[in-house]
């Protein structure tokens, strides 16, 4: 019964999407980390404490991507924003497609912006910022590009 | 069954829907309503094999099985003949559609688990249908679950964004749907007879 | 009588699952089977094929590899090529990616495209030099805490044609969790007159399938397939003035180009300019002090933009772009190789300009 309940939960599309976020296919550690979540339950749940903090995805994802613009701007060496945050990119060869079916590739940029005051850092790569953007997506607990949204709202704005 | 193959096929989708007033095929209704695109691919790839299948199980049931006197294995090779097409369709599409069966194909598997498609084979058997009756029944059926699909999965991209009590998320909220749309189809009935 | 009453419905049984096996397995037969075929490449060569298959795969079969970055998915567009006929109708899943000229003219996706009958494509000569090679892993050097060089040996007696500055695609094994092979490219960083070997320098991305891989698991005599030489990126045989710019792996390339340059000697003025963060950042800086002792006319610039006290670092700081000015002596007669991310090639290539370097001789192997 189990095997038929699972057969029937899932639609086609949403199991090749759960197959590319495994470890070993886009990325070393896969989208999901140690989440026993489905992945749509870790975007609606990601979406509900957005939504009780105030700010859209969206609107992160312009954040993000302000930061890694700015540190694009300065040849990709460390640079200081307003006095707060140090942002910095690394580049490598190659891209990476989305998990989420749909065709484009995303280019290797990985970018760190550090607080200043509170010395916390985030690390996010282009793909992330777009996972963000479009998808809402975050990434499952302890995956290697999680960030919580309360922790961005908290030390990026 | 003395009703014109014609008034068959709109009964069968209004007044006896195979989903909503049998509620046959409830499985692959419930989760792939999720997504507006699979819903419309899926329930086309139904109507086709629900029209061929319940053509070619007629013509088992009354050429091999009655003649031959094993009426009673009638579930096992309905079963049989339906997932034989199946796979038959499915390489068909490959070869002479390719753009079709990458729209479509991937569904066809999942019917041959599709309950309303043996649902049908035995209604027609249980009622008496002749060859024609069974076809336009068939492919009536086909359609009606096309549209309550369709009526699903656009209420359900409705609500997306909508506030849905956590206990009655997905699975929950769609069956109220599907119970308040049946009661709506329960208006129909009684207007054709076709059993 | 009971007993023959259920041999004959068991034997009537049989015969429908029998009967509708056997439509099964000779349909599959007809309809999956599309016989030989043949591949017209460029009006010159034919090659015989059995169809059924991607024409990038079949082609692939055929020693003939057309590009890739995303394994054939349908993700990336890297394997665009023409289809002159043959091809079948377009595609769902080739739409997103092709402009309205390429459709125009026959452009199609090499990955999408089944070969199901007769089929005539015309695809760069370049490719032909494409190969598939299988090697063994020589030797494994730490340049930094984060880069390693990997010599790869060939195996079976063969050997490489390639030109300084350009590319290979390397497989990675499946170790660990990780199940399937993934396909990266890395710059070849040693000489091309080394025809049995090459080197690539590869540097750890984080979460990387393939530098995890190498940092962790490959071992000397392990065995590695890779396949290439790719990339238009490679030095223009003029007496030009030459201006390198480019930092981390971005080296490979232009290691290769001083190594064939020393092998082949010139007396063209060159400069290299590696930008890196701190002294940490810095590797093969022998190798490049040595290149100044060689050529006559030859010198390393590192540029450390983020020097730590410990480091004690007395040569320059900040960013490359001001000491252009010094190293240019004359800008219609300079040339500029540059090897790294797109944002650093479009600061590069914007200062260049501004000290009056033309803009088609700049060239760049952009990463992203």
């Amino acid at each position: 019964m189990t095997v038929l309940g699972d057969i029937m939960k899932k639609t086609p599309n949403e199991k090749k999407i759960l197959a590319k976020m495994q470890p070993g296919i886009i990325t070393y550690g896969g989208f999901l980390g140690t989440d026993k979540r489905s992945y749509l339950q870790i975007i609606a749940d990601d979406e509900k404490a957005l939504e009780a903090l105030g700010k859209t995805a969206e609107e992160i994802a312009d954040r993000l991507e302000f930061f890694q613009q700015k540190s694009f701007d300065s040849f990709e060496a460390s640079t200081v924003v307003d006095d707060t945050w140090e942002v910095e990119t690394e580049v490598v060869r190659g891209y990476l497609p989305c998990p989420f079916l749909h065709q484009g590739m995303y280019r290797k940029s990985y970018t760190t912006v550090k607080n200043l005051k509170s010395k916390k850092s985030f690390t996010f790569s282009a793909l992330n910022i777009h996972l963000i953007r479009v998808h809402h997506f975050f990434e499952g607990k302890n995956s290697h590009f999680r960030m919580e949204p309360a922790d961005l709202l908290k030390e990026l704005f | 069954m003395d009703i014109s193959a014609f008034v068959l096929f709109w009964a069968a989708i209004f007044t006896s829907n195979i989903l909503l007033t049998n509620f046959l095929g409830m499985c692959s209704y419930l989760s792939v309503s999720r997504e507006i695109e699979s819903s419309a691919g899926l329930g086309v790839a139904v109507i086709f094999v629900l029209t061929v299948t319940s053509a070619l199980n007629w013509l088992v049931y009354h050429y091999i099985l009655v003649p031959f006197d094993i009426v009673y294995l009638q579930y096992i090779v309905f079963i049989i003949v339906i997932a034989a097409f199946v796979q038959f369709l499915e390489l068909l599409i490959e070869r002479y559609a390719p753009a079709l069966y990458y729209t479509l194909g991937i569904f066809l598997p999942l019917i041959t688990v599709n309950c309303a498609i043996f649902g049908v084979s035995l209604f027609m058997i249980i009622r008496n249908y002749n060859f024609l009756q069974s076809i336009a029944f068939g492919a009536g059926s086909g359609i009606g679950w096309l549209l309550a699909i369709m009526m699903l999965a656009g209420i359900r991209r409705k609500l997306k964004e909508k506030m849905v009590p956590q206990g009655l998320q997905g699975a929950g909220i769609s069956l109220i749907i599907t119970g308040i749309m049946a009661m709506g189809f329960v208006g129909f009935s009684g207007i054709v007879q076709i059993q | 009588m009971m007993i023959t009453r259920i041999l004959t419905d068991v034997a009537l049984m049989s015969a429908i699952g029998g009967i509708l096996a056997l439509i099964m397995v000779i349909a599959q037969r007809w309809l999956s089977n599309y016989g030989e075929v043949s591949i017209n490449i460029n009006g010159k060569r034919e090659l015989k094929v059995t169809g059924g298959n991607t024409l990038l795969s079949t082609l692939s079969d055929q020693q003939i590899f057309i590009p890739s970055a995303c394994g054939g998915r349908g993700s990336c567009g890297a394997c665009k090529c023409k289809v002159e006929s043959g091809g079948g109708p377009l595609l769902p899943t080739e739409r997103p990616l092709l402009t309205k000229e390429e459709m125009a003219s026959n452009v199609r996706l090499a990955c999408q495209v089944k070969v199901k009958s007769d089929i005539h494509i015309h695809i760069p000569e370049s490719i032909f030099n494409i190969r598939r090679f299988n090697s063994v892993v020589e030797e494994i050097i730490d340049y930094t805490y984060d880069i390693k060089g990997i010599t790869f040996k060939l195996i079976e007696g063969q050997s490489i044609d390639f030109k300084a500055g350009q590319y290979v695609q390397l497989e990675s094994q499946p170790y660990e969790k990780i199940k399937d092979k993934v396909i990266r490219a890395y710059s070849i960083s040693s000489k091309p007159e080394l025809k049995d070997r090459i080197q690539l320098i590869i540097r750890q991305v984080p979460d990387g399938i393939c530098t995890t891989w190498v940092h962790k698991h490959v071992k000397v005599g392990d065995k590695v397939n890779f396949t290439g030489p790719y990339g238009d990126f490679y030095l223009r045989d003029t007496e030009a003035d030459i201006l390198f710019v480019a930092g981390g792996s971005g080296k490979a390339p232009i290691k290769s180009i001083l190594e064939h340059l020393k092998e082949v000697g010139t007396e063209r003025r060159m400069t290299y300019f590696f930008g890196a963060r701190t002294r940490k950042d810095l590797y093969l800086s022998e190798e490049m002090q040595a290149f100044e002792k060689v050529f006559t006319q030859f010198e390393y610039v590192p540029v450390l933009s983020h020097p730590e006290t410990e480091d004690n670092w007395t040569g320059k700081t900040g960013f490359v772009m001001p000491y252009f000015k010094d190293a240019i002596r004359d800008p219609k007669n300079t040339e500029a190789y540059l090897c790294g991310s797109p944002g650093m090639i479009s600061a590069v290539t914007k200062s260049l300009k501004e000290y009056g370097i033309d803009e088609d001789k700049i060239y760049y192997d952009s990463f992203g």
